[in-house]
């Protein structure tokens, strides 16, 4: 039953674009004020149908109705509820359905949010949406319906991956899409606002909050996957320049990018071009990601759908999108008056500017390291792999001057400035490099490279905590986002220089000795769960300093699909977390331990949370800064 | 600008006598392993899998760095064996001009860009 009301209910939804397209047209030219109220209607009923749709997506995974295809490959009876109805995502053809669903709703948000705007820019704008949902319907019933039907009826499922049955993973999906998807309003609205040379300061005023939300779900997106990567997948890291991470990455740079240029456009006219550029291929860089992920063309830990069918339908989708959206751009933006658009070279534009051309650039080392092994393969049939030593060596040095002019850039006014305060500036960026130099003296070889890495951060810490607690809060969104990106990047950098790391194999009873402490394997306990058998590793760790921690990592034995995962167990202080996780060995009586010490781990999240709430008090602040 | 300069010379000096201190071989090793793909896992290196084939390489790594080899040899003799695809850091050759040179050739391009874009007068 479930079944047939999510698909008819699809069906209707597209027949609903297509109305809602034909209405809205006669709408546009009606010389009423305000839209139609019919379109506000129909809009709402296309988003009704889709949620029907998904609920009962959710129903049948609930239920487990195993005669749905989609139930029966990704489920299992005895799964945990919250894993059943998570499990809904946990797909490829369940993930596009919440797609279409953040789809549906943010326009719908979109139209009844955008009172105030022109009604033709409005129009216009649902019109581009509608766009983009028929495409994703098609691309749902053609090649991805997940309703299909199955005869006879399977007993059971086969189950969800279990690296995929987690908390983190459960929720970041939604996150990520509505990130994601919110890139989708930025596009269309952007393409509407050139077409009706509507690219001005109250547009940015508008967007701009369109480009706050998505770009807080995206960065609380990518932080949950990241999460999830560090206890999850059993090797202690949080970022491994992998190609699904770096494809949510990408959309991330050039929507920041984004969100600092309609500052700009907020004050002035200018940068439009460049504003419509960035609106344009963050949308289209968040469609890439669907498509890398999907297509099976990337090798990857994460992907977990491989058909080439899909990825050729999203690829022309994909390039429909780039002629239209391009050709829109080049018929209708009209260039400003050259000598208006330029910028002198002490403001804050000027500043805003630097902070485009790194992330660009930080943006075109991501783009080229994921893709360029592709093309190179089908073009020469040549293998390689680009990994984390790529990105660093490209994208660290940059960091440094990055980070200065991130320091001072804040400082500087609209328009045009004075160097004022020069004294501070420079007294604090000597402190800078005399903390980073004595801090790191002891603790690491490579002093040097470290000290001109760290100084820029500290640099940018201690300006930013400054304006934090010393100028009364004037502009307290963007002192809290830079602060915490400063925190951020000085809790990856001590992470990185002063994280301990021990493998070894270790027997039950064994005992095993470094040089700051010592592991002792007490014992193994087993135990039964509903989806899964466990094997559990009682340790426990002694430091020099007399400090005694208890550690149970677990291997698990899921039954559907036979699978074996390991889980770390890890003690977080605010310090350091401790990290231990133990795997099998194949025929071997001993497990093979990976113990870590990993300074300031929780800092990562915490920076990451506060760097968000900058955002979601952009978001909310009524008046702008003059 | 001169005294950053002068903190740069001093810190250049302290740091030559410090930083010859020899790396370890382990260190070498763990280096070396996190900078090779474990050829039949799914975007895992060596250093962090487990597998079988990831236990033989430890292994044929260790071998090597007690054999004395250096690091550069080290990946030559695994690229030769088993293709460039092992390798997460592609060594500069025409396969991969494009890959190291075109982001630093857009980062170039992009300053020009920005600096066009500026006014830059003296008052």
């Amino acid at each position: 039953m479930a079944n047939q009301i999510g698909y008819y209910s699809l069906i209707l939804g597209l027949a609903l674009s297509f109305i809602l397209s034909a209405v809205s047209i006669k709408d546009f030219y009606n010389n009423n004020q305000g839209i139609n109220q019919k379109v506000l209607s129909l809009s709402f009923l296309q988003f009704f149908f889709v949620i029907i749709s998904f609920l009962s997506l959710i129903l049948s995974f609930v239920n487990s109705d195993f005669s749905n295809e989609t139930v029966f490959n990704n489920s299992h009876t005895t799964k945990p509820l919250f894993y059943k109805i998570s499990g809904t995502w946990g797909n490829h053809e369940g993930s596009l359905l919440l797609w279409l669903l953040v789809l549906t709703l943010f326009i719908f948000l979109f139209l009844i949010k955008s009172n105030e705007q022109p009604k033709k820019y409005r129009i216009l704008t649902l019109l581009f949406q509608q766009v983009i949902i028929i495409g994703f319907f098609l691309f749902l019933l053609k090649t991805s319906n997940p309703f299909n039907y199955l005869f006879p009826i399977p007993k059971e499922g086969l189950g969800l991956n279990p690296i995929l049955q987690d908390p983190a993973l459960a929720i970041h999906p939604p996150i990520l899409y509505l990130g994601y998807v919110g890139s989708s309003i930025i596009f269309s609205a952007s393409l509407s606002a050139v077409t009706q040379n509507y690219v001005s300061k109250e547009w940015a005023q508008h967007i701009k909050k369109w480009i706050l939300i998505s770009w807080i779900f995206l960065t609380l997106g990518i932080m949950l996957g990241s999460i999830w990567a560090y206890y999850e997948l059993g090797w202690g890291g949080f970022w491994f320049w992998d190609p699904v991470e770096n494809v949510s990455l990408m959309p991330w740079l050039t929507l920041t990018a984004l969100l600092h240029c309609v500052l700009v456009l907020e004050r002035r006219v200018a940068l439009t071009s460049w504003i419509i550029i960035l609106s344009i291929a963050t949308f289209i860089l968040s469609m890439c990601g669907t498509f890398l992920v999907r297509s099976g063309i990337l090798n990857s830990v994460h992907t977990f759908a491989n058909d080439p069918e899909r990825g050729i339908f999203i690829l022309i989708f994909l390039f429909v999108l780039i002629f239209l959206s391009l050709g829109i751009f080049f018929l209708f933006h009209k260039e400003n008056n050259k000598n208006l658009d330029k910028i002198f070279w002490l403001s804050k534009e000027a500043s805003i500017l630097i902070n485009n051309w790194f992330l660009m650039y930080f943006l075109s080392v991501v783009l080229i390291g994921t893709t360029y092994p592709i093309f190179l393969d089908v073009i020469s049939a040549q293998k390689i792999s680009v990994g984390p030593p790529f990105y660093h060596k490209l994208i660290v040095p940059f960091l440094i001057p990055f980070l200065v002019f991130m320091s001072l850039g804040p400082k500087l006014n609209w328009i045009k400035s004075k160097v004022e305060n020069k004294f501070s500036l420079i007294i604090f960026f000597i402190i800078s490099i005399f903390l980073s130099f004595f801090i790191l003296r002891k603790l690491t070889p490579g002093v040097l490279f470290n000290t001109v890495l760290i100084s820029p951060a500290f640099y940018l810490f201690f300006i930013t905590a400054k304006d934090l607690f010393i100028k009364k809060f004037k502009n307290l969104p963007q002192s809290i986002a830079h602060f915490s990106f400063s925190m951020l990047l000085l809790s990856i950098l001590f992470n990185s220089i002063l994280s301990l790391e021990i493998i070894t194999n270790i027997k039950v009873g064994e005992k095993y000795n470094f040089d700051k402490g010592q592991i002792f394997f007490q014992k193994l306990e087993k135990n039964k769960n509903s989806n899964y058998n466990s094997v559990i590793g009682h340790f426990k760790i002694n430091n020099n300093k007399g400090k005694i921690i208890y550690l149970k990592p677990e291997l698990r034995i899921y039954n559907q699909p036979v699978t074996i995962t390991s889980e770390a167990d890890i003690k977080t202080t605010l310090l350091a977390d401790t990290f231990l996780v133990m795997n099998l060995v194949k025929g071997k009586e001993y497990f093979n331990i990976r113990y870590q010490v990993k300074p300031f781990m929780i800092w990562i999240w915490i920076s990451v949370l506060l760097l968000s709430l900058g955002g979601l008090m952009s978001l909310l602040k009524k008046k702008y800064e003059k | 600008m001169k005294i950053i300069k002068l903190f740069l010379i001093i810190f250049i000096l302290i740091n030559f006598s410090q930083s010859k201190s020899d790396v370890k071989s382990e260190e070498l090793k763990n280096k070396i392993l996190k900078n090779i793909r474990c050829l039949i896992c799914q975007g895992q290196s060596v250093y962090d899998s487990e597998s079988d084939f990831a236990l033989s390489i430890k292994l044929i790594v260790e071998k090597k760095i007690n054999d004395g080899l250096s690091e550069k040899q080290i990946y030559e003799f695994l690229r030769e064996k088993y293709g460039e695809w092992i390798l997460y850091d592609p060594e500069l050759s025409k396969n991969t001009y494009i890959l190291w040179l075109l982001p630093l050739l857009l980062f170039l391009f992009g300053g020009a860009i920005v600096y066009m874009n500026l006014i830059i007068k003296k008052k």
